[in-house]
């Protein structure tokens, strides 16, 4: 069982990549009202609700979908499923371009963009925020540290710069060289660093809702909530890793890779259930089942999370049948990444209710426009890398396989 | 965060004269004269002199009152054939420099001690005690026991500012009667207007009113309302008694140019 | 499988462990609040709606000026909030109590920071740039703000405003308890020095929290038997007596549980000494290093996961 991951041959310049790069000039444009005008031009927070859309989606989901660039690297390298190998790039390049992203987010986020470096200078080890600052922060370089390999098995030896930055050809490659003398044997101190600082972040982001008891609905609002955010984390990275595989080789028109896809999800069955077994047990350990047929957006949002992004789906994989059909497996992989998107943004937004004020949020198109532009740019890179990268399986593979 | 020092000085400073000055109320003090115009030929009002001067004084703390209920109170005072007649000054400003230390932000009330004393008919109801030292008068002036607010050692004593307003308020509501806006008893001091002018020098009369309209659009425009510009209008007093009070040069004078 | 299910099972046990471990950590929580700080005791029954306290809060932090002159009374009215232009605000409630003359009796409500004992901003604020000083003032400090918002999520009053139309420098906007004023040139807080019946009386906390109880036990037809703010949240600086209950004059009901105490909790429990990310790095270290062993022996015939 080898492969092994190539540039993709195709044209770059797609009908869908016109779109994206329209999407990421609206973005754009909102971004740049954003800094002329402030946030408060182009968004609807106000005292009481100062997080929306760009917390609940860009940051807080964006580090949840990027999940899969730890859990595959668990698998892969650091428990030897080496058969599982081919999707390890993809989701590396997810987990990078996510987590760029959420730092360009946040960057778009918080009012002092400039500032943003001075958490490294002044620590509050009491908040929760400032942990997972830092994680992310040092994730995010692990991230770009592990995905160095696929940029030297690209330029080693190749390295052809035009004109006068030809005479840098010579000592470019030669740091390249090193690098890949380097890298493979200093690799697994980030691989598992790359872990462990998911498993603390993806926890901690639950626990910074913990601070406001009296605002979260008591569907949320549970001690648990740390363990709740990293077994769903954990949950959706394989999940994840379909759903961006089976994207991106059907527009890409390679091979499905149900052969990894198939198995993988297997153990999602038992992750999932974990994660809705917690769910529901804390649940009913709290008592908090008597809201659940209020009927406010809250619950109703509640009842929609766990029913349609973690039960149905769940159900679906426990038949070996809809496991191995390409199509049902993506709709369940589909449905379960939407149920932890719709979990982070009932956590931030929706059931987020400041009782004094009692204040409505609902995202300004200029808070839309942001959020679309730079998941657009995401998807945006991510094409270009794959284009000029070996990231994907290369097409051969189908027949090999 | 002990907030007596200063008054604290102000009153050992003060004692002297204010023991002197803080004529127990019901041993009738004539009114000193020496507030007359002195060589020049402007003339003020003796008791307003006096009452300046009165208000100027800050008398040495009461440390310690009698404890007895108002009922009680009302009774001994009776006993003791004390009444609103016994009173010694008839009129008060409420200028205290207690108060002037923090606040310039209204003028002093001025204040109709004898005809309250009138209308109420009762000392108790504003000389709610009588200090502890039975050498004290029986009525003590409001600052005598009510100065610096939140003072430590004496937590539940109102500063004189808050014991005024509670005490004149609180009356007022309570019989439905006077004044409980802020203007009802206080001039508003006009605040300095010298940061916020912008004029050049030697201004005409335009740029200055163009500079007063610059802030204050409002009093212009009513002002375009009012019968100095129209020449005519309703007496905003008498207009839902009486019909036909026009004000104004264009309706009392026939030959109006 | 069966190793990959293990060490999943191991990854969330440990979690789960220090989770759980919290709870006991939860009583070894201890309070950071100031032993002698000072406070404000709001007395509803004495307030009368005057606005100067709005006035002088404006005038001594240097705010902008108002939309609607200060004078102007019928604001009251309007349920106002505390914003990034007005540290304090005074709103009339009416709790449908009628007075002798058939009035409806008004309790009027100032706003502003609580300056809470154990405070949910400054716990939560990334950069501590909110802090809570020896005298009791949570203070905020604008040259660490990186301007996340987590202290106006945090705040259990919903406090902290923001300058969102400010693109490149917005700041944090909160009552300042006058911090200068009342720790360095030793003032009163302006609200405190210019209402002119006292209803709001500066001192120390405990003087006033007795204070407090005496004006209940002086006047117990005046007062409701509760002082907002001495428990409250863990207890607050500024603290409120009422004629009413407090939940008819926009007080919510709050846990008298500091809100920091419970994040802070697990995050100790979890962190403290990172020893949880020491040995989970060890564990997968062990796991990777005996997995690496195994394929050396097997080569690639295995077929992970297998179906």
């Amino acid at each position: 069982m080898t492969h092994y991951a190539a540039p993709i041959k195709a044209k770059f310049w797609t009908p869908g990549v016109v779109v994206l790069a329209v999407l990421m000039a609206a973005g754009a444009a909102a971004i740049a009202a954003r800094f002329i005008g402030g946030i408060g031009y182009v968004s609807n927070l106000t005292t009481a609700r100062p997080w929306g859309l760009w917390i609940g989606v860009d940051v807080a989901s964006g580090v949840a979908l990027a999940a899969g660039g730890f859990t595959t690297a668990f698998l892969a390298h650091i428990i030897g499923r080496h058969y599982y190998e081919a999707v390890v790039r993809p989701a590396l390049l997810t987990a990078v371009l996510g987590y760029t992203f959420v730092v360009l987010g946040l960057l778009v986020d918080i009012g002092r963009s400039w500032a943003i470096w001075k958490p490294m200078l002044y620590w509050n080890p009491t908040s929760v925020l400032f942990e997972v600052a830092m994680c992310v922060m040092l994730y995010l370089n692990v991230l770009y540290i592990e995905f160095l390999p696929i940029v030297v098995e690209r330029f080693k030896g190749r390295v052809k710069l035009p004109g006068l930055l030809a005479v840098l050809n010579g000592p470019l490659d030669g740091l390249l060289k090193l690098a890949d003398t380097v890298l493979p044997k200093i690799m697994w101190f980030f691989i598992i660093a790359g872990v462990v600082l998911s498993c603390m972040h993806q926890s901690s982001l639950g626990s910074l809702m913990l601070i406001a008891p009296t605002k979260l609905h008591p569907l949320w609002y549970t001690p648990m909530l740390p363990l709740l955010f990293l077994t769903s984390a954990i949950a959706v990275g394989y999940p994840m890793v379909v759903f961006e595989a089976t994207l991106a080789t059907t527009s890409l028109k390679l091979d499905g890779e149900m052969n990894i896809l198939t198995p993988l999800t297997r153990v999602t069955l038992f992750l999932l259930g974990l994660y809705l077994a917690l769910k529901v047990g804390d649940m009913v350990v709290r008592g908090t089942y008597v809201y659940l047929l209020d009927f406010t957006a809250q619950t109703n949002a509640f009842i929609i999370e766990v029913l349609f992004g973690v039960i149905v789906p769940w159900l679906m994989l426990l038949s070996p049948k809809l496991r191995r059909s390409r199509r049902a497996l993506f709709i369940a992989c589909t449905m379960i990444v939407g149920g932890v998107l719709v979990n982070r943004i009932n956590v931030f937004v929706v059931g987020y209710r400041p009782p004094i004020s009692e204040a409505n949020y609902f995202p300004a198109i200029g808070e839309v426009l942001v959020t679309v532009g730079l998941i657009a740019a995401l998807m945006f890179v991510y094409r270009f890398i794959v284009t000029y990268l070996p990231v994907l399986n290369k097409p051969e593979q189908e027949v090999s396989a | 965060m002990t907030r007596t020092g200063p008054g604290v000085l102000l009153i050992v400073t003060a004692a002297l004269t204010g023991v002197l000055c803080c004529s127990p109320a019901l041993a009738a003090n004539p009114l000193p004269d020496e507030a007359s115009p002195p060589a020049a030929m402007v003339w003020t009002a003796p008791d307003q002199e006096a009452a300046k001067k009165r208000a100027a004084e800050v008398v040495p703390f009461v440390l310690a009152v009698m404890d007895e209920c108002r009922l009680c109170r009302q009774q001994r005072l009776r006993d003791m054939g004390l009444s609103v007649q016994d009173q010694s000054e008839s009129y008060s400003l409420l200028d205290s420099p207690i108060i002037r230390e923090t606040e310039d932000h209204y003028g002093p009330v001025r204040f109709m001690h004898a005809k309250h004393a009138g209308v109420t008919k009762d000392c108790a109801l504003c000389h709610h005690y009588r200090p502890l030292d039975e050498a004290a008068s029986e009525t003590v002036r409001c600052s005598a026991c009510h100065q610096e607010p939140f003072q430590k050692d004496h937590p539940e004593r109102l500063g004189l500012k808050a014991a005024y307003h509670q005490q004149c308020m609180g009356c007022h509501r309570e019989m439905d009667k006077g004044p409980i806006d802020c203007r009802g008893c206080h001039r508003k001091n006009v605040p300095d207007h010298k940061d916020h002018l912008q004029l050049v020098e030697g201004a005409g009369p335009f740029q200055v009113t163009a500079e007063c309209l610059r802030c204050h659009k409002p009093a212009g425009e009513d002002m375009l309302k009012s019968a100095h510009w129209l020449w005519k209008g309703p007496s905003p007093y008498t207009l839902d008694h009486r019909k036909d009070v026009e004000l104004g040069k264009a309706t009392i004078a026939t030959n109006n140019f | 499988m069966g190793l990959n299910r293990r060490n999943f099972f191991k990854l969330v046990t440990a979690a789960g462990a220090a989770v759980a471990g919290s709870d006991g950590a939860a009583h070894a929580w201890q309070s950071r609040a100031p032993s002698d700080s000072v406070g404000c005791l709001v007395d509803l029954t004495r307030c009368i709606g005057c606005r100067k306290c709005e006035e002088a809060c404006n005038r001594v932090n240097r705010l902008p000026p108002p939309d609607r002159a200060f004078e102007d009374l019928t604001l009251l009215d309007k349920k106002r909030r505390p914003d990034e232009r007005t540290y304090t605000v005074v709103n009339r409630h009416v709790s449908g109590e009628i007075d002798a003359r058939d009035q409806l009796v008004p309790t009027f409500v100032k706003l502003q920071c609580m300056h809470c004992q154990d405070p949910a901003c400054a716990s939560a604020c990334i950069v501590g740039a909110l802090t809570k000083k020896e005298n009791g003032t949570v203070h905020y400090d604008v040259s660490k703000c990186i301007g996340c918002r987590y202290c106006m999520v945090a705040c259990p009053f919903e406090i902290p405003a923001y300058e969102y139309h400010d693109p490149i420098t917005p700041r944090v906007m909160k009552c300042t308890f006058c911090y200068e004023r009342v720790h360095s040139e030793n003032k009163l807080p302006g609200c405190a020095e210019i209402c002119p019946v006292e209803a709001i009386t500066f001192g120390r906390r405990s003087d006033l929290i007795d204070a407090a109880r005496q004006r209940i036990k002086k006047n117990p037809g005046r007062y409701i038997d509760h002082v907002y703010g001495e428990k409250e949240v863990g207890g607050t600086s500024w603290i409120y007596l009422s004629g009413v209950s407090f939940e008819r004059v926009g007080f919510n009901a709050l846990p008298e549980t500091p809100i920091p105490r419970l994040a802070e909790s697990i995050q100790h429990a979890l962190f403290s000494y990172l020893w949880s990310p020491i040995v989970l790095f060890g564990m997968l270290g062990g796991v990777m290093w005996a997995s690496k062993d195994k394929r050396d022996r097997s080569g690639n015939g295995k077929k992970g996961g297998g179906q």
